[in-house]
Protein backbone atom coordinates (compact mmCIF):
# COMPACT_ATOMS: atom_id res chain seq x y z
CA UNK A 1 0.00 0.00 0.00
CA UNK A 2 1.59 3.24 -1.14
CA UNK A 3 -1.16 5.30 0.39
CA UNK A 4 0.02 7.97 2.79
CA UNK A 5 -2.44 7.78 5.66
CA UNK A 6 -1.77 11.36 6.68
CA UNK A 7 -1.84 13.33 3.44
CA UNK A 8 -3.89 11.14 1.12
CA UNK A 9 -6.62 10.57 3.68
CA UNK A 10 -6.67 14.30 4.41
CA UNK A 11 -7.32 14.85 0.76
CA UNK A 12 -10.10 12.22 0.75
CA UNK A 13 -11.65 13.93 3.77
CA UNK A 14 -11.56 17.35 2.14
CA UNK A 15 -13.30 15.95 -0.94
CA UNK A 16 -15.91 14.40 1.35
CA UNK A 17 -16.36 17.78 3.08
CA UNK A 18 -16.70 19.53 -0.31
CA UNK A 19 -19.24 17.02 -1.59
CA UNK A 20 -21.24 16.95 1.65
CA UNK A 21 -21.40 20.71 1.99
CA UNK A 22 -22.38 21.05 -1.69
CA UNK A 23 -24.64 18.07 -2.45
CA UNK A 24 -24.51 17.27 -6.14
CA UNK A 25 -20.85 18.23 -6.40
CA UNK A 26 -19.10 15.10 -7.64
CA UNK A 27 -15.57 14.60 -6.28
CA UNK A 28 -12.93 12.40 -7.88
CA UNK A 29 -11.12 9.97 -5.57
CA UNK A 30 -9.22 8.47 -8.52
CA UNK A 31 -5.80 9.75 -7.50
CA UNK A 32 -5.99 8.37 -3.98
CA UNK A 33 -7.72 5.14 -5.08
CA UNK A 34 -4.85 4.41 -7.48
CA UNK A 35 -2.45 4.36 -4.53
CA UNK A 36 -4.18 1.33 -3.02
CA UNK A 37 -2.79 -1.97 -4.34
CA UNK A 38 -5.09 -3.52 -6.92
CA UNK A 39 -8.37 -5.01 -5.89
CA UNK A 40 -8.39 -6.27 -2.35
CA UNK A 41 -9.45 -9.78 -1.47
CA UNK A 42 -12.73 -8.82 0.18
CA UNK A 43 -14.39 -7.26 -2.86
CA UNK A 44 -14.61 -3.66 -1.66
CA UNK A 45 -13.75 -1.06 -4.23
CA UNK A 46 -10.71 1.08 -3.55
CA UNK A 47 -12.76 4.23 -3.04
CA UNK A 48 -14.93 2.44 -0.47
CA UNK A 49 -11.79 1.33 1.38
CA UNK A 50 -10.48 4.89 1.29
CA UNK A 51 -13.64 6.14 2.97
CA UNK A 52 -13.41 3.35 5.58
CA UNK A 53 -9.81 4.33 6.31
CA UNK A 54 -10.77 8.00 6.55
CA UNK A 55 -13.71 7.56 8.92
CA UNK A 56 -13.37 4.32 10.87
CA UNK A 57 -11.42 3.47 14.01
CA UNK A 58 -12.11 1.45 17.19
CA UNK A 59 -14.47 4.17 18.45
CA UNK A 60 -17.12 3.43 15.81
CA UNK A 61 -19.05 0.46 14.47
CA UNK A 62 -19.98 -0.66 10.96
CA UNK A 63 -21.78 -3.25 8.87
CA UNK A 64 -21.20 -4.45 5.33
CA UNK A 65 -23.86 -5.62 2.86
CA UNK A 66 -22.57 -7.74 -0.01
CA UNK A 67 -22.32 -11.23 -1.41
CA UNK A 68 -19.38 -11.98 0.86
CA UNK A 69 -20.06 -9.45 3.59
CA UNK A 70 -18.19 -11.42 6.23
CA UNK A 71 -14.91 -11.30 4.34
CA UNK A 72 -15.31 -7.58 3.75
CA UNK A 73 -16.13 -6.97 7.40
CA UNK A 74 -13.04 -8.90 8.41
CA UNK A 75 -10.89 -6.90 6.01
CA UNK A 76 -12.24 -3.54 7.20
CA UNK A 77 -11.90 -4.62 10.83
CA UNK A 78 -8.27 -5.57 10.27
CA UNK A 79 -7.52 -2.30 8.55
CA UNK A 80 -9.30 0.05 10.97
CA UNK A 81 -10.01 -2.01 14.16
CA UNK A 82 -13.63 -0.84 13.98
CA UNK A 83 -16.15 -3.42 15.13
CA UNK A 84 -18.76 -5.03 12.85
CA UNK A 85 -22.25 -5.03 14.39
CA UNK A 86 -25.95 -5.39 13.48
CA UNK A 87 -27.31 -2.89 10.96
CA UNK A 88 -29.45 -0.93 13.42
CA UNK A 89 -26.50 -0.33 15.75
CA UNK A 90 -23.90 0.53 13.13
CA UNK A 91 -22.50 4.03 12.69
CA UNK A 92 -21.44 3.25 9.13
CA UNK A 93 -23.17 0.94 6.64
CA UNK A 94 -21.23 -0.15 3.57
CA UNK A 95 -23.14 -1.53 0.59
CA UNK A 96 -21.02 -3.33 -1.98
CA UNK A 97 -22.02 -3.35 -5.61
CA UNK A 98 -22.72 -7.10 -5.60
CA UNK A 99 -25.17 -6.79 -2.69
CA UNK A 100 -28.13 -7.10 -5.04
CA UNK A 101 -31.08 -4.91 -5.85
CA UNK A 102 -33.08 -3.62 -2.92
CA UNK A 103 -30.20 -3.82 -0.43
CA UNK A 104 -29.92 -0.05 -0.25
CA UNK A 105 -33.64 0.17 0.57
CA UNK A 106 -33.14 -2.42 3.30
CA UNK A 107 -30.11 -0.59 4.70
CA UNK A 108 -31.95 2.74 4.76
CA UNK A 109 -34.83 1.10 6.58
CA UNK A 110 -32.61 -0.59 9.17
CA UNK A 111 -30.14 2.22 9.71
CA UNK A 112 -30.10 4.16 12.95
CA UNK A 113 -31.72 7.57 12.35
CA UNK A 114 -30.55 9.06 15.68
CA UNK A 115 -32.92 10.80 18.05
CA UNK A 116 -34.31 14.34 18.26
CA UNK A 117 -31.97 15.06 21.17
CA UNK A 118 -28.97 13.41 19.51
CA UNK A 119 -29.47 13.44 15.73
CA UNK A 120 -25.71 13.12 15.24
CA UNK A 121 -25.84 9.54 16.45
CA UNK A 122 -27.43 8.55 13.15
CA UNK A 123 -25.79 6.29 10.59
CA UNK A 124 -23.93 7.16 7.40
CA UNK A 125 -24.60 4.81 4.50
CA UNK A 126 -21.84 4.43 1.91
CA UNK A 127 -22.92 2.62 -1.23
CA UNK A 128 -21.20 1.51 -4.43
CA UNK A 129 -23.21 2.26 -7.54
CA UNK A 130 -22.92 2.28 -11.31
CA UNK A 131 -21.79 5.52 -12.92
CA UNK A 132 -22.37 8.87 -11.22
CA UNK A 133 -22.24 11.96 -13.40
CA UNK A 134 -23.66 15.42 -13.78
CA UNK A 135 -27.03 15.26 -15.49
CA UNK A 136 -30.68 16.00 -15.06
CA UNK A 137 -32.15 12.68 -13.87
CA UNK A 138 -32.30 13.62 -10.22
CA UNK A 139 -32.88 17.20 -9.13
CA UNK A 140 -31.38 18.17 -5.79
CA UNK A 141 -32.41 21.03 -3.56
CA UNK A 142 -31.50 22.13 -0.05
CA UNK A 143 -28.65 23.66 1.96
CA UNK A 144 -25.41 23.72 -0.01
CA UNK A 145 -27.22 24.16 -3.32
CA UNK A 146 -27.87 27.65 -4.68
CA UNK A 147 -31.12 26.90 -6.49
CA UNK A 148 -31.11 23.33 -7.71
CA UNK A 149 -28.60 20.98 -9.24
CA UNK A 150 -28.94 17.83 -11.33
CA UNK A 151 -27.15 14.49 -11.23
CA UNK A 152 -27.33 11.23 -13.10
CA UNK A 153 -26.85 7.94 -11.32
CA UNK A 154 -27.22 4.30 -12.32
CA UNK A 155 -29.16 2.94 -9.39
CA UNK A 156 -32.46 1.17 -9.36
CA UNK A 157 -34.87 0.59 -6.53
CA UNK A 158 -37.11 2.65 -4.34
CA UNK A 159 -34.28 4.14 -2.36
CA UNK A 160 -35.37 7.74 -2.98
CA UNK A 161 -38.80 6.99 -1.55
CA UNK A 162 -37.34 5.01 1.37
CA UNK A 163 -34.87 7.76 2.15
CA UNK A 164 -37.62 10.36 2.11
CA UNK A 165 -39.63 8.28 4.54
CA UNK A 166 -36.64 7.75 6.81
CA UNK A 167 -35.74 11.44 6.81
CA UNK A 168 -39.31 12.63 7.25
CA UNK A 169 -38.79 13.80 10.80
CA UNK A 170 -35.82 16.09 10.39
CA UNK A 171 -33.30 16.38 12.14
CA UNK A 172 -33.37 12.58 12.51
CA UNK A 173 -32.44 10.66 9.40
CA UNK A 174 -29.59 9.05 7.52
CA UNK A 175 -26.90 10.53 5.31
CA UNK A 176 -25.86 8.83 2.09
CA UNK A 177 -22.56 8.73 0.23
CA UNK A 178 -22.22 7.05 -3.16
CA UNK A 179 -19.05 5.98 -4.96
CA UNK A 180 -18.93 4.57 -8.46
CA UNK A 181 -16.46 2.35 -10.32
CA UNK A 182 -14.59 5.39 -11.60
CA UNK A 183 -14.10 6.61 -8.02
CA UNK A 184 -16.57 9.47 -8.36
CA UNK A 185 -18.06 10.47 -5.02
CA UNK A 186 -21.48 11.95 -4.37
CA UNK A 187 -22.84 12.85 -0.96
CA UNK A 188 -26.52 13.31 -0.09
CA UNK A 189 -26.92 14.55 3.49
CA UNK A 190 -30.38 14.33 5.06
CA UNK A 191 -31.20 17.96 4.25
CA UNK A 192 -31.06 17.38 0.49
CA UNK A 193 -34.40 16.95 -1.24
CA UNK A 194 -34.34 14.68 -4.26
CA UNK A 195 -36.89 14.89 -7.06
CA UNK A 196 -37.08 12.57 -10.04
CA UNK A 197 -36.92 14.53 -13.23
CA UNK A 198 -39.30 12.65 -15.51
CA UNK A 199 -38.91 13.75 -19.12
CA UNK A 200 -42.36 12.43 -20.07
CA UNK A 201 -44.04 14.43 -17.38
CA UNK A 202 -42.27 17.58 -18.39
CA UNK A 203 -43.30 17.11 -22.00
CA UNK A 204 -46.87 16.47 -20.97
CA UNK A 205 -46.95 19.65 -18.89
CA UNK A 206 -45.49 21.65 -21.73
CA UNK B 1 8.47 23.18 9.61
CA UNK B 2 9.09 21.30 12.85
CA UNK B 3 9.17 17.58 12.06
CA UNK B 4 9.27 16.54 15.71
CA UNK B 5 5.47 16.84 15.65
CA UNK B 6 2.85 15.02 13.61
CA UNK B 7 1.66 16.80 10.48
CA UNK B 8 -0.96 19.30 11.70
CA UNK B 9 0.02 18.58 15.32
CA UNK B 10 -2.67 15.96 15.92
CA UNK B 11 -2.40 12.20 15.80
CA UNK B 12 -4.58 10.64 13.10
CA UNK B 13 -7.10 9.29 15.62
CA UNK B 14 -7.85 12.77 16.92
CA UNK B 15 -8.26 14.13 13.40
CA UNK B 16 -10.64 11.29 12.53
CA UNK B 17 -12.84 12.01 15.52
CA UNK B 18 -13.03 15.73 14.73
CA UNK B 19 -13.65 14.93 11.06
CA UNK B 20 -16.54 12.59 11.86
CA UNK B 21 -18.15 15.27 14.05
CA UNK B 22 -17.61 17.90 11.34
CA UNK B 23 -19.33 15.80 8.67
CA UNK B 24 -22.35 15.30 10.93
CA UNK B 25 -22.39 19.03 11.65
CA UNK B 26 -22.50 19.80 7.91
CA UNK B 27 -25.33 17.30 7.46
CA UNK B 28 -27.40 18.94 10.25
CA UNK B 29 -26.88 22.71 9.79
CA UNK B 30 -26.86 24.64 13.06
CA UNK B 31 -26.92 21.57 15.31
CA UNK B 32 -24.12 21.46 17.87
CA UNK B 33 -22.30 18.16 17.54
CA UNK B 34 -20.39 17.20 20.70
CA UNK B 35 -16.77 16.17 20.16
CA UNK B 36 -13.83 15.15 22.34
CA UNK B 37 -12.06 18.49 22.37
CA UNK B 38 -8.32 17.90 22.67
CA UNK B 39 -5.85 19.53 25.01
CA UNK B 40 -4.08 22.13 22.89
CA UNK B 41 -0.85 24.07 23.40
CA UNK B 42 -2.94 27.24 23.81
CA UNK B 43 -5.43 27.87 26.60
CA UNK B 44 -9.05 26.78 26.30
CA UNK B 45 -11.14 29.76 25.34
CA UNK B 46 -8.35 31.15 23.15
CA UNK B 47 -9.46 29.63 19.90
CA UNK B 48 -8.89 25.93 20.54
CA UNK B 49 -12.16 24.96 18.84
CA UNK B 50 -11.29 26.82 15.68
CA UNK B 51 -7.72 25.59 15.82
CA UNK B 52 -8.82 21.97 16.09
CA UNK B 53 -11.10 22.37 13.08
CA UNK B 54 -8.31 24.05 11.09
CA UNK B 55 -5.81 21.31 11.97
CA UNK B 56 -8.26 18.54 11.04
CA UNK B 57 -8.94 20.20 7.66
CA UNK B 58 -5.58 21.46 6.56
CA UNK B 59 -3.42 19.85 3.88
CA UNK B 60 -0.09 20.69 2.30
CA UNK B 61 -1.67 22.69 -0.52
CA UNK B 62 -3.77 24.96 1.71
CA UNK B 63 -3.16 28.64 2.24
CA UNK B 64 -4.10 29.82 5.71
CA UNK B 65 -5.29 33.18 6.99
CA UNK B 66 -5.97 33.77 10.67
CA UNK B 67 -7.65 36.92 11.97
CA UNK B 68 -8.53 38.07 15.43
CA UNK B 69 -11.20 40.80 15.58
CA UNK B 70 -10.38 41.75 12.01
CA UNK B 71 -6.64 41.93 12.59
CA UNK B 72 -4.06 39.62 11.03
CA UNK B 73 -1.38 40.79 13.41
CA UNK B 74 -2.82 40.48 16.91
CA UNK B 75 -1.05 38.15 19.35
CA UNK B 76 -3.69 35.42 19.21
CA UNK B 77 -3.79 35.33 15.40
CA UNK B 78 0.00 35.31 15.13
CA UNK B 79 0.39 32.49 17.68
CA UNK B 80 -2.18 30.32 15.94
CA UNK B 81 -0.58 30.97 12.54
CA UNK B 82 2.84 30.06 13.95
CA UNK B 83 1.57 26.82 15.46
CA UNK B 84 -0.15 25.73 12.24
CA UNK B 85 2.69 26.71 9.92
CA UNK B 86 5.32 25.12 12.21
CA UNK B 87 3.50 21.81 12.21
CA UNK B 88 2.32 21.77 8.58
CA UNK B 89 4.59 24.06 6.55
CA UNK B 90 1.58 25.58 4.76
CA UNK B 91 1.63 29.05 3.25
CA UNK B 92 0.25 31.88 5.33
CA UNK B 93 -1.44 34.90 3.81
CA UNK B 94 -3.10 38.14 4.86
CA UNK B 95 -5.10 38.40 1.63
CA UNK B 96 -8.61 37.08 2.16
CA UNK B 97 -9.10 36.15 -1.50
CA UNK B 98 -5.89 34.07 -1.59
CA UNK B 99 -6.68 31.94 1.47
CA UNK B 100 -8.31 28.51 1.27
CA UNK B 101 -8.90 28.25 5.02
CA UNK B 102 -9.69 31.35 7.04
CA UNK B 103 -9.76 30.97 10.81
CA UNK B 104 -11.38 33.95 12.43
CA UNK B 105 -12.26 35.23 15.84
CA UNK B 106 -15.35 37.44 15.91
CA UNK B 107 -15.42 38.69 12.29
CA UNK B 108 -16.41 37.59 8.83
CA UNK B 109 -13.97 39.30 6.42
CA UNK B 110 -15.16 42.23 4.31
CA UNK B 111 -14.02 40.60 1.05
CA UNK B 112 -16.83 38.20 0.00
CA UNK B 113 -15.84 34.56 0.43
CA UNK B 114 -15.84 32.17 -2.52
CA UNK B 115 -16.68 28.51 -3.05
CA UNK B 116 -13.10 27.31 -2.62
CA UNK B 117 -12.79 28.72 0.87
CA UNK B 118 -13.72 27.44 4.31
CA UNK B 119 -14.33 29.92 7.11
CA UNK B 120 -13.57 28.57 10.57
CA UNK B 121 -15.02 30.61 13.41
CA UNK B 122 -13.85 30.38 17.02
CA UNK B 123 -16.74 30.15 19.44
CA UNK B 124 -16.60 30.88 23.18
CA UNK B 125 -20.27 30.07 23.98
CA UNK B 126 -21.95 27.85 21.38
CA UNK B 127 -25.27 27.56 23.20
CA UNK B 128 -27.64 30.43 22.32
CA UNK B 129 -30.06 29.30 25.04
CA UNK B 130 -27.48 29.20 27.84
CA UNK B 131 -28.32 32.75 28.97
CA UNK B 132 -31.64 31.61 30.40
CA UNK B 133 -31.12 27.85 30.80
CA UNK B 134 -27.97 26.72 32.64
CA UNK B 135 -28.50 22.99 32.17
CA UNK B 136 -27.02 21.35 29.05
CA UNK B 137 -29.49 18.48 29.44
CA UNK B 138 -32.38 20.98 29.26
CA UNK B 139 -31.04 23.05 26.35
CA UNK B 140 -30.53 19.87 24.32
CA UNK B 141 -34.18 19.04 24.99
CA UNK B 142 -35.28 22.55 23.97
CA UNK B 143 -33.37 22.20 20.67
CA UNK B 144 -34.88 18.75 20.12
CA UNK B 145 -38.39 20.13 20.55
CA UNK B 146 -37.64 23.34 18.63
CA UNK B 147 -38.83 25.16 21.73
CA UNK B 148 -37.29 28.57 21.24
CA UNK B 149 -39.72 30.85 23.08
CA UNK B 150 -36.94 31.56 25.60
CA UNK B 151 -34.68 32.97 22.88
CA UNK B 152 -37.41 35.34 21.68
CA UNK B 153 -38.36 36.20 25.25
CA UNK B 154 -34.75 37.21 25.94
CA UNK B 155 -34.91 39.67 23.02
CA UNK B 156 -38.39 40.82 24.07
CA UNK B 157 -37.14 41.62 27.57
CA UNK B 158 -34.30 43.66 26.13
CA UNK B 159 -36.81 45.67 24.11
CA UNK B 160 -38.98 46.17 27.21
CA UNK B 161 -36.01 47.31 29.30
CA UNK B 162 -33.97 49.31 26.82
CA UNK B 163 -36.25 50.00 23.87
CA UNK B 164 -34.25 47.90 21.42
CA UNK B 165 -32.50 44.56 21.12
CA UNK B 166 -29.19 45.02 22.92
CA UNK B 167 -27.22 42.07 21.61
CA UNK B 168 -23.97 43.78 20.65
CA UNK B 169 -22.57 40.68 19.06
CA UNK B 170 -23.58 37.01 18.90
CA UNK B 171 -27.18 37.89 17.98
CA UNK B 172 -28.94 34.49 17.67
CA UNK B 173 -29.91 33.26 14.22
CA UNK B 174 -32.29 30.63 12.87
CA UNK B 175 -30.56 28.13 10.59
CA UNK B 176 -32.47 26.39 7.77
CA UNK B 177 -35.74 27.08 9.63
CA UNK B 178 -34.82 24.56 12.32
CA UNK B 179 -32.06 25.36 14.80
CA UNK B 180 -31.43 28.56 16.72
CA UNK B 181 -27.67 29.03 16.61
CA UNK B 182 -25.07 31.31 18.17
CA UNK B 183 -23.20 32.79 15.18
CA UNK B 184 -20.18 33.29 17.51
CA UNK B 185 -19.57 36.84 18.73
CA UNK B 186 -19.50 38.41 15.26
CA UNK B 187 -21.00 41.90 15.23
CA UNK B 188 -24.62 42.13 14.06
CA UNK B 189 -23.17 43.79 10.95
CA UNK B 190 -21.79 40.37 9.90
CA UNK B 191 -24.95 38.31 10.54
CA UNK B 192 -26.33 39.00 7.08
CA UNK B 193 -23.08 37.76 5.51
CA UNK B 194 -23.84 34.28 6.85
CA UNK B 195 -27.10 34.06 4.93
CA UNK B 196 -26.64 32.18 1.64
CA UNK B 197 -22.87 32.57 1.89
CA UNK B 198 -20.86 30.93 -0.89
CA UNK B 199 -18.30 29.39 1.47
CA UNK B 200 -18.69 26.63 4.02
CA UNK B 201 -18.69 28.06 7.55
CA UNK B 202 -17.53 25.80 10.40
CA UNK B 203 -17.78 26.85 14.02
CA UNK B 204 -15.75 25.25 16.79
CA UNK B 205 -15.99 25.66 20.55
CA UNK B 206 -13.00 23.99 22.21
CA UNK B 207 -13.84 24.65 25.84
CA UNK B 208 -17.51 23.71 25.35
CA UNK B 209 -16.57 20.77 23.09
CA UNK B 210 -18.99 21.51 20.26
CA UNK B 211 -18.69 21.71 16.48
CA UNK B 212 -21.42 23.11 14.25
CA UNK B 213 -21.68 24.25 10.68
CA UNK B 214 -23.44 26.41 8.15
CA UNK B 215 -23.15 24.86 4.67
CA UNK B 216 -22.95 27.21 1.66
CA UNK B 217 -26.25 28.66 0.44
CA UNK B 218 -28.08 28.01 3.69
CA UNK B 219 -30.87 30.23 4.92
CA UNK B 220 -29.84 32.17 8.02
CA UNK B 221 -32.33 34.55 9.64
CA UNK B 222 -31.44 36.75 12.60
CA UNK B 223 -34.15 36.50 15.27
CA UNK B 224 -36.36 39.60 15.44
CA UNK B 225 -39.95 40.85 15.67
CA UNK B 226 -42.23 42.32 13.02
CA UNK B 227 -42.32 45.68 14.79
CA UNK B 228 -38.68 45.52 15.94
CA UNK B 229 -36.79 44.29 12.90
CA UNK B 230 -33.20 43.14 13.23
CA UNK B 231 -30.67 45.82 12.40
CA UNK B 232 -26.93 45.62 11.97
CA UNK B 233 -24.62 48.34 13.28
CA UNK B 234 -24.96 51.41 11.11
CA UNK B 235 -22.03 53.54 9.99
CA UNK B 236 -24.02 56.02 7.96
CA UNK B 237 -22.01 59.07 6.99
CA UNK B 238 -18.81 57.64 8.44
CA UNK B 239 -15.81 56.33 6.59
CA UNK B 240 -12.38 54.89 7.31
CA UNK B 241 -9.84 57.59 8.13
CA UNK B 242 -7.08 55.69 6.29
CA UNK B 243 -8.67 54.24 3.16
CA UNK B 244 -11.96 56.12 3.01
CA UNK B 245 -14.08 52.96 2.75
CA UNK B 246 -17.77 53.21 3.47
CA UNK B 247 -20.22 50.40 4.18
CA UNK B 248 -17.68 48.31 6.08
CA UNK B 249 -17.44 47.54 9.79
CA UNK B 250 -15.58 50.44 11.42
CA UNK B 251 -13.79 50.74 14.76
CA UNK B 252 -14.50 53.93 16.67
CA UNK B 253 -11.29 55.42 18.07
CA UNK B 254 -10.57 58.56 20.04
CA UNK B 255 -7.48 60.69 19.54
CA UNK B 256 -6.36 61.21 23.12
CA UNK B 257 -4.48 64.42 22.37
CA UNK B 258 -7.30 66.24 20.61
CA UNK B 259 -10.30 64.28 21.94
CA UNK B 260 -11.48 63.85 18.37
CA UNK B 261 -13.43 60.72 17.38
CA UNK B 262 -12.37 58.96 14.21
CA UNK B 263 -13.15 55.70 12.43
CA UNK B 264 -10.97 53.02 10.92
CA UNK B 265 -11.64 49.73 9.10
CA UNK B 266 -11.84 46.83 11.53
CA UNK B 267 -10.66 44.41 8.82
CA UNK B 268 -7.01 45.49 8.60
CA UNK B 269 -6.04 43.44 5.55
CA UNK B 270 -9.00 44.84 3.60
CA UNK B 271 -7.94 48.37 4.55
CA UNK B 272 -4.33 47.65 3.50
CA UNK B 273 -5.42 46.24 0.15
CA UNK B 274 -7.49 49.34 -0.61
CA UNK B 275 -4.61 51.62 0.41
CA UNK B 276 -2.13 49.68 -1.74
CA UNK B 277 -4.43 49.89 -4.75
CA UNK B 278 -4.77 53.64 -4.31
CA UNK B 279 -1.01 54.01 -4.02
CA UNK B 280 -0.38 51.88 -7.10
CA UNK B 281 -2.84 53.94 -9.11
CA UNK B 282 -1.17 57.14 -7.88
CA UNK B 283 2.33 56.02 -8.91
CA UNK B 284 1.20 54.97 -12.36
Amino acid sequence: MKLDIVHDLQSVYRKLVDSTSRPGLISDLGKEAALLDGKNAAGCSNSMLLLALTLLDPEVTFKVYGSDAEAAEKEINQLTFAKAVQADQADYLFILEDAGAGTLDEAIENANPGTFVNPHKSALIIAETGAISAGECLLLKGPGIQTSTGIKMDLIGNWIERRKEKNREYPTGVDLVFVDRNHQLLSLPRTTQIALNREEEREWVM
Amino acid sequence: MNTAYNFAFFDEGSKREIRRATLKAIAIPGYQVPFASREMPIGRGWGTGGLQLTLSLIGKEDVLKVIDQGSDESVNAVSIKKLVSDTTGVQITDHTSRATIIQSRHRIPEVPLNKDQILVLQVPLPEPLRYFEPSEHETKKLHAEKEYSGAWLMLFEQIMKYGSMTTGADHPVMVHDRYVMAPSPIPRFDNSKMNENEALILLGAGREKKIYAVPPFTKIVSLDFEDYPFEGESFDGKCCRLCGSEGVFLDELIDEATGETYYQCNDTSYCCEILNEVEKAGVN
